[in-house]
């Protein structure tokens, strides 16, 4: 039989994750991999996609748009980098966003055919994504210590950033992963809602153009402390905002153990749809 | 852990499949229903119902071997489903111990995106087997699936018969407590079939076993025990034997049934007819001189002969016929040829089988014929008049007796307990309504026997060993 969780408790979610580490880890393996399988230059893709999109980030906005963060920060290059910091974690989210909508669809053999917990491919999902924006970290890192010789101490405390953002995206895979079996037009909607999440977050441009009363509704966009705090660490050499991050850790984790309750609740329901 | 690695039981086990025209359907009925209740309005269902089971309640004990038959629909693998947790009981309970591995339907639980490696580094993962466990049993898998190179090609570009290899050689390797094969062998060749067959027998020695087969002769082979499912219901749990030929006598109603003629299967078929005629003579066939054994003479003077003892046929052998009752088998015997019936013969002897029977209303061309089984159940051999008689057929009006007669020479039977099936049909070989089959007809037995492997002897024309030039 399925394994069970206690509901109840708070942690089930990363109960879910130490349960099935092993398979886990096995499964984000396998998907980082298949996603360049049969392509001549494979796992380099990770690796050249981010650096080649930064590469046209610079050349519309740092060449054609002669774009600059703030007063203080004038340099072309640099507005490129910020950005691309944003981007880095928009992108983790969409594409976790993105696929829980089929992920249990696709799956439909371990819907029906085996006993397979369902509940880790949402961290599995998150671990193939966390691959992916690795890479692409290490992209920016390289190119700011190219052009500016220099990189903040502060990167180190990146992982501690991302750390507090995976609770969320795992939840919103839950969630979505639900939804996506019973609602098929669900995907449809969060091609756009991602998007527009990226779009509202402080990415192509700082918070400070907000004028301040309205400033409270970008932070209502799950994406915005975690941008403006993944600029700090990898660009700026700041302390990130811990009491903000100090929050949103604790509204993630509800945010997980919630999508998590609702996802083994609807589970029952996926063999009959699938 | 509760239960006894490797038992199952099932109590009032139903599953009510809900059909939703439209999947978000299936969202509203998780939830409208509370919010409705909650508002003190009528519930009201978001789908169509349709129950594959019903109150099905059986125990098996760790190391039974169950074999499960029922027509397509009748909710073997919604069953199956259950007992290994992939399908969730509407209502009862399934209770399971230990480490259960299923092979149902086709290329259960493989991702077709991997590898046949990658598939099963993956299942091993699923039924809990470390890491180093399954690395050193890895050769050992592909070696028994057998595929050659498409062990490293995506499992989507497999066949059928590799599917299934893959998946019995990864459940041949989980050390399981339970093992659930539904229908899976059908599509291997022979010799996988019979390497799997062979692991299964040793499998049976410790671990618990659900078969589930459209073939009755693959259950008899296999299993001790039978439960019968029809639409839903468990029609009948009990020894492999008696389970199947209840089965294959009402499947063989239905089948006419469409035909619009009535095969009753019941117990009092016949109870009050006693229409006695004489019986039609046959002419005699003369006992053929061409197939004698020749150890025959040394075997019938020593020990070491096939005694096989001939038991009585018993007319009250209620519950065990069948058929539309045209006509009525009233006896069956075993004869020296032309002669007296007898007790006692041995093998390569020649015999006579005679079956004798009342026509009860008028038909033509009459098919008669005999099975002999063994102990399980399966058919060894057996005949019909079919052939003989195709291009005369006989028309005989109410009140005719008859007597077929089947002269042959019995074969060489390991020991143990057989059974005849005598069975008369009108028809033709292809499509035939049984106007009255007997079920176990005559028993005998056989002692004595030189016979070791497989399942009937035949009489050696000639055994010499010759030198030839090396």
């Amino acid at each position: 039989m399925h394994a069970t969780y206690r509901l109840i408790d708070p942690l089930s979610p990363y109960r879910a994750l130490a349960r099935n580490y092993a398979l886990v880890v096995q499964m984000a393996k396998r998907d980082v991999k298949s996603r360049y399988r049969g392509s001549f230059m494979g796992l380099f893709w990770s690796f050249f996609n981010p650096l080649l999109m930064l590469t046209v980030y610079a050349f519309v906005f740092g060449v054609l748009f002669h774009a600059r963060w703030n007063r203080h920060e004038t340099n072309h290059l640099a507005f490129v980098l910020i950005m691309f910091a944003g981007i880095n974690v928009s992108n983790m989210f969409s594409e976790c966003a993105t696929r829980a909508t089929t992920q249990i669809i696709e799956n439909a053999n371990y819907v029906k055919r085996v006993v397979f917990p369902l509940e880790s491919l949402s961290w599995s999902a998150v671990g193939a994504a966390l691959f992916h924006l690795l890479v692409a970290t290490i992209a920016l890192l390289v190119i700011e210590l190219v052009a500016f010789h220099h990189i903040p101490w502060t990167v180190v405390l990146f992982p501690i950033v991302i750390a507090v953002f995976m609770p969320f995206v795992a939840g919103t895979v839950w969630l979505l992963a639900s939804l996506g079996v019973f609602l098929r037009d669900i995907k449809q909607a969060i091609v756009i809602a991602t998007s527009a999440l990226m779009f509202l977050a402080p990415i192509f441009y700082p918070l400070s153009m907000i004028p301040g009363k309205y400033r409270i509704f970008w932070y209502l966009d799950p994406l915005t402390v975690i941008a403006m705090a993944s600029q700090k660490v990898l660009f700026f050499g700041e302390l990130p905002r811990w009491d903000h991050l100090g929050l949103y850790l604790i509204v993630s984790m509800l945010f997980a153990w919630g999508a998590f309750a609702w996802f083994q609740r609807t589970r029952k329901g996926f063999a009959d749809v699938v | 852990m509760l239960y006894e690695n490797g038992s199952i039981v099932v109590e009032g086990l139903s599953k009510r499949y809900e059909i939703y025209a439209r999947p978000a359907d299936r969202l509203k009925q998780m939830i409208l229903p509370k919010v409705r209740r909650w508002m003190r309005r009528m519930e009201k269902a978001y789908f169509q119902e349709f129950w594959a089971l019903h109150d099905v309640s059986f125990t098996v004990a760790r190391g039974e071997t169950v074999g499960i038959i029922g027509c397509n629909g009748s909710g073997k693998s919604t069953l199956l489903q259950m007992v290994c947790g992939t399908l969730y009981p509407t209502a009862g309970k399934v209770k399971t111990g230990g480490r259960i591995a299923a092979l149902l339907e086709l290329g259960a639980g493989f991702n077709p995106e991997f590898t046949g490696r990658e598939n099963i580094h993956l299942s091993g993962l699923l039924y809990g087997i470390t890491d180093a466990e399954l690395r050193s049993r890895y050769q050992s898998i592909v070696e028994f699936a057998d595929i050659g190179e498409f062990i490293e090609q995506p499992v989507k570009t497999y066949s059928s018969g590799m599917y299934v290899r893959l998946a019995f050689a990864i459940a041949a390797h989980v050390d399981a407590d339970t093992l659930i094969v539904d229908e899976a062998l059908s599509v291997g060749d022979v010799r996988f079939t019979q390497k799997c067959m062979r692991f299964l027998r040793e499998f049976q020695k410790h671990g618990t076993l659900l078969f589930v087969s459209h073939d009755p002769g693959a259950v008899l082979n296999l299993c001790d025990r039978a439960i019968w499912l029809d639409k839903g219901r468990m029609l009948a749990d009990g020894p492999a034997r008696e389970v199947v030929e209840q089965y294959l006598a009402e499947q063989h109603a239905a089948d006419r049934a469409t035909l619009g003629e009535q095969v009753v299967v019941q117990n009092s078929l016949f109870k009050d007819e006693s229409i006695n005629a004489g019986a039609t003579h046959l002419p005699d066939m003369g006992v053929p001189k061409d197939v004698i054994d020749p150890r025959q003479e040394i075997l019938n003077g020593c020990a070491k002969r096939n005694l096989i003892e001939v038991f009585e046929f018993d007319d009250t052998r209620i519950g065990k016929e069948f058929g539309a009752g045209a006509i009525r088998i009233r006896g069956v015997r075993m004869c020296v040829p032309g002669g007296k019936a007898i007790r006692m013969t041995s093998a390569g002897e020649a015999v006579d089988l005679e079956i004798d029977a009342n026509v009860l209303e008028a038909i033509e061309a009459p098919i008669f014929g005999f099975y002999v089984k063994d102990r399980l159940g399966q058919r060894l051999f057996g005949d019909n008049t079919y052939f003989s008689y195709h291009d005369k057929p006989l028309k005989l009006s109410r009140g005719t007796g008859l007597r077929a007669r089947f002269r042959f020479r019995m074969p060489i039977l390991p020991v143990g307990d057989y059974s005849v099936d005598v069975a008369v049909a009108t028809g033709t070989q292809d499509s035939h309504t049984q106007q009255h089959w007997v079920r176990d007809a005559l028993v005998f037995q056989a002692s004595d026997s030189t016979m070791r492997h497989g399942l009937v002897g035949i009489p050696m024309h000639a055994i010499e060993i010759e030198r030839i030039a090396p």
